[in-house]
Formats: structure tokens, C-alpha cells, sequence
């Protein structure tokens, strides 16, 4: 089973790529977004990140699922709260056999989740707040 | 009958974590967004953007008939990542 949470405290990234680790394994390919600065001209400042708890795990479980059964192993932690320029907010691994499947998942993870998974930002830049998109 | 619907991000802030709708039954999926409209005109656009979700799963059919048990949210648009 997938190792999927969210996580109210910084993202240890080290212990998350520690447990992609296995013998049968020989590509990992982790992602990790963190807060940015710029976009455009507007400037970020922070950002708090709030979810459907529940079922933002429970979609991630079901992204998960297929690629677990394919013999890969997946772990992601998203933050929740408050995060500052350059904290992790979302760390995405896949660990595969081989290095293009490993790419592959972890790419695929990353782009579902922007789009189906009920995390939102809310940016406080310096000109004003914005529900993030 | 009355419907208990969660509400996150830009929503949950103008009208709390939850609000109750009242509903005919039987009622389905599709009927909830008109409900709270009604309720909170002003939002009418960010209710109309937002998905609904029935026990944490994305409705693929409006016409999908809600029991007062179900969990009902609206999503509004995600930003993770």
C-alpha cells in the first residue's frame, strides 16, 4: 500500500526517499515543490495550503493503486498550514524497476494531482491575497 | 429534506465549513449547486465553478439521488501541488 499523507509539519525528504528504497528497485525519481517567489511580477510571500482531509488521501490512495500494482512503489506527503519561500509543499516518489516507468508515474502523479486531488493554496503576495489556481 | 454540504478554500471562508440546504426528496446531485445559489447569491459564480463530491468521491452523474447520510461537498477549483 501506498505511503500517502499529509503532513501539518515540514516534509522530511530524506526519511520520504529513504522509504522508496528496496532491493528490486533500480530507478527512483522523486519530485518536490516548493513555495515560490515570483510569478510573473506578482511576489509570494507565504502561502497556507488547506485540504478535504479525507478524501485528498483517499484520491491520492486511488491514483496510487494502479501503479503500486504494477510493481512500483509510491510515496507522497503534501503539507497542510502555513509554509514560508522555499518549504516543501508537495514531495511525489516513485520507485520502479526502471528509470522510464519511474519517470513516467512520477510525472503522471504530479499533474493528477493538481487537478483532482482537494488541496488549495491561498498566496499572500505583497500586493494582496489570492485563492491560488 | 436537509442536507448537510462542506465547503473548503474561497467558499469555506465567505460562508463557514458548513452549510445546511434544504432539499426536496427525493433529490440528486445536480440539484445542490441551484440550492445554494439561492442561499448565497453573491457566490453564485464560485458555487457554479466548484465540482460535487458525494462521500469523497467526484460525481460522474448529476442525476445520482443523495440520501441525507451522504457527505456532500463542494470542491472548488484544487490548487496542490
Amino acid at each position: 500500500m501506498a505511503k500517502i499523507k499529509l503532513s501539518a509539519t515540514p516534509l522530511d525528504v530524506n526519511a520520504l526517499y529513504q522509504a522508496l528504497k528496496a532491493p528490486e528497485y533500480g530507478g527512483i525519481v522523486t519530485f518536490v515543490g516548493t513555495v515560490r517567489q515570483w510569478t510573473g511580477d506578482i511576489e509570494t510571500q507565504s502561502i497556507e495550503y488547506s485540504a478535504y482531509s479525507e478524501m485528498a488521501i483517499s484520491q491520492l490512495e486511488k491514483l496510487a493503486a494502479p501503479i503500486e500494482a504494477q510493481g512500483a512503489r509510491v510515496v507522497i506527503a503534501h503539507r497542510v498550514g502555513h509554509l514560508e519561500l522555499m518549504d516543501e509543499a508537495v514531495f511525489i516518489g516513485v520507485a520502479a524497476a526502471h528509470r522510464a516507468e519511474a519517470f513516467e508515474w512520477c510525472q503522471y502523479l504530479i499533474d493528477t494531482l493538481k487537478q483532482e486531488v482537494p488541496i488549495w493554496k491561498k498566496e499572500f503576495d505583497t500586493d494582496k491575497v489570492r485563492w491560488g489556481d | 429534506m436537509k442536507l448537510t454540504v462542506k465547503l473548503f478554500a474561497m467558499l469555506g471562508e465567505q460562508l463557514g465549513p458548513t452549510v445546511t440546504i434544504d432539499v426536496a426528496q427525493p433529490s440528486t446531485a445536480a440539484m445542490v449547486k441551484p440550492a445554494l445559489c439561492q442561499q448565497a447569491p453573491a457566490l453564485k459564480t464560485l458555487i457554479n465553478n466548484a465540482r460535487i463530491a458525494v462521500n469523497q468521491e467526484f460525481i460522474v452523474d448529476g442525476q445520482q439521488v443523495l440520501q441525507s447520510t451522504d457527505e456532500v461537498a463542494l470542491i472548488p477549483p484544487v490548487s496542490g501541488g
